[in-house]
């Protein structure tokens, strides 16, 4: 069981990704609601992963790719999974760029959102033929 | 004709070669199995070869050409190393030396070749004992350049793997480019990343179906490496194989191609981020180091004077380094200026002639990269509104083809770019009739505009004199958008014409934004920072040299008459209770200037010259009239910038 920090700004993505999440066994550990409180969050719960909407309001200057690359720089081993939706490509590869471990695309589809976070969460663990 | 200082580099780093192979040669003699010196003289032979070829010297190129083959075979383990091949390669470098001797005395050398390169030939030709009979694997459809074989031979002499992953992705994965990107982007961090297939292009613009190829060097074995990879999503499968290069890579065995001339990594891509952050970093310890300095000088300990004096060098030169790392030649845009103008002219029907002066001189990368537009306008200006038709040029006696000189120069930490026009000058009368019309200005005010006024008014929103808008200037974005980026890099745009003959715009931009040199001034016990390049002089005045003028208050130096500002009030750091009978002090005032306009800056103390490192404000306070950024002084504490052309 994993701690799982959720970051969202609408409520019903928190509660949707929440549910998948921890049907899937994991736990949550904090959730947030836009960049400033992300980073604050993570610096206090420390979670072992992050899912993290890139469009969200900014929130102090900051803004989902902002919040990325801030717990990146306190923590270089963060686990980063963006959330985005369609014909955001450019967004997504600057989160990337700026240390994200893996991207979902909204709508989310749960199969690959608890693949995406269990081999960001254990890579290596499933071996690829 | 290859240039004298070339000619110094080759002979000097070819003899350097020459002695490591003879080195390594005395190596493998020793110990057969010493592939580390065998791979060495690989590489030396191989560059000489490329620089020989590259310097046009021929026997040169060809002998080590054969040399190379040779060792390219006991490197491949396809022969081993035997009494015969060491007398051979001993043999071909003493006539590389002799060539390279005879070279270097500008004689055309008599040595022959011929005969060692048939030994070489000969020897190749034989059937060796083999030591690895493994055949490669056939790498089907990979095809490599020339350069590719070249530092693919490289990296494999460095003891990395080549290897060729094929990914093949989920097949309905959402957001393929960005999927191929991440994979990329981790693959990236595993090894040296060699070429992907379809290119990088393809891949981040989604132009691939299902799966692409990566290769790689690396350092793992390949299941090792399998085991990383498995951490990225929607992936539906990984192939791996290693990839060999055969004798049928181009550049690798034909001997009439110019072979590629590598040499050890002398330059490597740093990220503008890592830049960035070194920089803050050196701007952290040039404060520590100040702030040091002081203390020390309090102590007044003789050594630890000597301690800290070289350590103040070193971090200034450090510092300098670091700014020079930042730089990039003003030709990264000015190269792409000449076909523009022709272009552009060609349109108009005009024929000018765009030559570039001092592209050669480095720039701060960011300044580099916002210059960029302010100077396509102002060519685009020149050739619009400057530049005449070849007729009416003809009329007036001058060349039909109209020139247009860029001229980039530095002076201590300034940077001068000029565009000059040998055109038709600007017309101050049609500037004013039109600036009338507008209602920008009023007639009584026509007869004292001067170049600075004319200058003001061009520059302002909306302003063209041109008679009719075309596609290239002239349509509302004009000299104000110039102006206005040249001053938010902290420079100026200066402006001089002549009618008949001509304009020159003068950018004036400081060498890096990051540092600047600043007057450090007190104000009550508050200390700001006045940017020294907006500085014309400080005086000292009494309280009695202000006087009142309708709303502000003008002080005179010398004949001129110069508005000033007291600081305290316009910072609001003024005590009416506490600032009693401190009137009739006599005052500090620092001018600053800012095109022709000048202020004086009523302070209470000039406190001296500092380098200061720039901090950018937060958002609540960036937009402050007047205050540029903030730094950090030696003994810890604030000041703020002063922005000096929003007050002037």
């Amino acid at each position: 069981m994993s701690k799982i920090m959720i970051v969202d700004d609408a409520l019903f993505m928190r509660k949707m990704l929440g549910k998948a999440l921890t049907e899937a066994g994991h736990e949550i550990s904090a959730e947030a609601s836009n960049a400033k409180e992300a980073v604050e969050k993570y610096k206090k719960f420390k979670p072992d992963l992050v899912t993290m909407d890139i469009v969200m309001p900014l929130m102090e200057e900051m803004d989902g790719i902002g919040a990325v690359k801030e717990i990146i720089r306190i923590d270089p081993q963060a686990k980063i999974l963006v959330c985005s939706v369609m014909g955001q490509q450019s967004l997504v590869v600057e989160a990337i760029r700026s240390g994200a471990k893996d991207f979902i695309i909204k709508p989310i589809n749960t199969e690959r959102l608890i693949e995406a976070v269990n081999k960001a969460l254990f890579p290596g663990d499933k071996k690829i033929n | 004709m290859v240039q004298d200082s070339y000619r110094e580099l080759f002979f000097s780093e070819s003899q350097e070669y020459l002695t490591i192979i003879n080195k390594c040669l005395l190596r493998i003699e020793t110990n057969s199995g010493d592939f580390e010196a065998i791979n060495e003289i690989f590489r030396c032979i191989h560059t000489l070869k490329g620089m020989s070829a590259t310097m046009g010297y021929d026997k040169l190129t060809q002998l080590s050409h054969h040399a190379e083959d040779l060792l390219d075979e006991l490197r491949g383990k396809r022969k081993k190393v035997t009494p015969e091949i060491i007398d051979v390669l001993f043999g071909s470098v003493d006539i590389l030396e002799r060539l390279i001797d005879a070279a270097k005395a500008k004689k055309e050398s008599a040595v022959d070749i011929v005969g060692y390169v048939d030994k070489i030939k000969k020897i190749i030709a034989q059937k060796g004992e083999v030591l690895v009979a493994a055949p490669a694997p056939k790498t089907k459809g990979l095809e490599f350049s020339e350069a590719e074989a070249a530092w693919i031979k490289e990296l494999k002499a460095a003891g990395l793997n080549i290897i060729k992953i094929r990914i093949t992705l989920v097949k309905d994965c959402a957001m393929k480019e960005a999927r191929a990107f991440l994979l990329l982007t981790n693959l990236k961090m595993m090894g040296e990343f060699i070429k992907s297939i379809p290119p990088v292009e393809d891949l981040k613009d989604g132009n691939f179906d299902l799966s692409f190829v990566f290769i790689l060097a690396v350092k793992e074995n390949i299941q090792a490496f399998h085991n990383k990879l498995s951490g990225v999503a929607e992936v539906e499968e990984v192939f791996i194989e290693p990839v060999e290069i055969g004798e049928n890579v181009p550049g690798a065995a034909q001997p009439q191609t110019t072979p590629s001339y590598i040499k050890k990594i002398q330059s490597m891509r740093i990220t503008v981020d890592r830049l960035d952050k070194i920089m803050n970093l050196m701007g952290e310890l040039a404060i520590a180091k100040i702030r040091l300095v002081q203390i020390v000088q309090s102590l007044k300990i003789k050594e630890l004077e000597e301690v800290s004096f070289t350590l103040e060098h070193l971090t200034s030169t450090l510092q300098d380094e670091i700014i020079q790392t930042r730089l990039l030649p003003a030709a990264y845009i000015l190269d792409t200026f000449p076909r523009m103008a022709r272009d552009l002219a060609k349109k108009q029907g005009k024929d000018i002639d765009l030559e570039i002066l001092g592209s050669e001189i480095e720039l701060d990368r960011v300044v580099l990269d916002d210059i960029g537009d302010p100077l396509v306008h102002l060519i685009r200006n020149a050739i619009d509104h400057g530049i005449e038709d070849p007729e009416e040029r003809k009329k007036t006696g001058k060349a039909t083809q109209g020139k247009i000189l860029i001229k980039v120069s530095r002076q201590k930490g300034q940077i001068f770019i000029e565009v000059i026009d040998d055109g038709r000058g600007v017309n101050f009368d049609e500037v004013k009739r039109i600036a009338i019309k507008k209602g920008m200005i009023i007639e009584k005010e026509t007869s004292v505009l001067d170049e600075k006024r004319i200058l003001d008014l061009i520059a302002k929103p909306g302003f063209s004199t041109a008679g009719k808008v075309t596609d290239i200037s002239g349509r509302g974005v004009g000299l104000d958008v110039v102006k206005t980026k040249i001053e938010m890099l902290g420079g100026r745009l200066d402006f001089e014409t002549k009618r008949g003959s001509g304009s020159r715009f003068i950018l004036t931009i400081p060498l890096t934004l990051a540092i600047i040199k600043a007057m450090l001034v007190r104000v009550k016990n508050e200390i700001f920072a006045v940017p020294l390049m907006n500085i014309r002089e400080t005086i000292k005045i009494d309280e009695d040299e202000i006087k009142a003028l309708q709303s502000f208050e003008v002080t005179r130096v010398r004949d001129e008459i110069i508005p000033i500002i007291r600081l305290e009030k316009s910072m609001g750091l003024e005590n009416p209770v506490l600032d009693k009978g401190l009137h009739n002090e006599r005052k500090s005032v620092v001018i600053i200037e800012h095109g022709k306009k000048a202020l004086g800056l009523v302070v209470s103390q000039v406190l001296g010259e500092q380098d200061v490192v720039v901090k950018p404000l937060s958002s609540i306070i960036k937009k402050t009239k007047g205050i540029a950024g903030a730094t950090v002084l030696g003994d810890g504490r604030v000041a703020l910038i002063l922005d000096t052309i929003s007050l002037v």
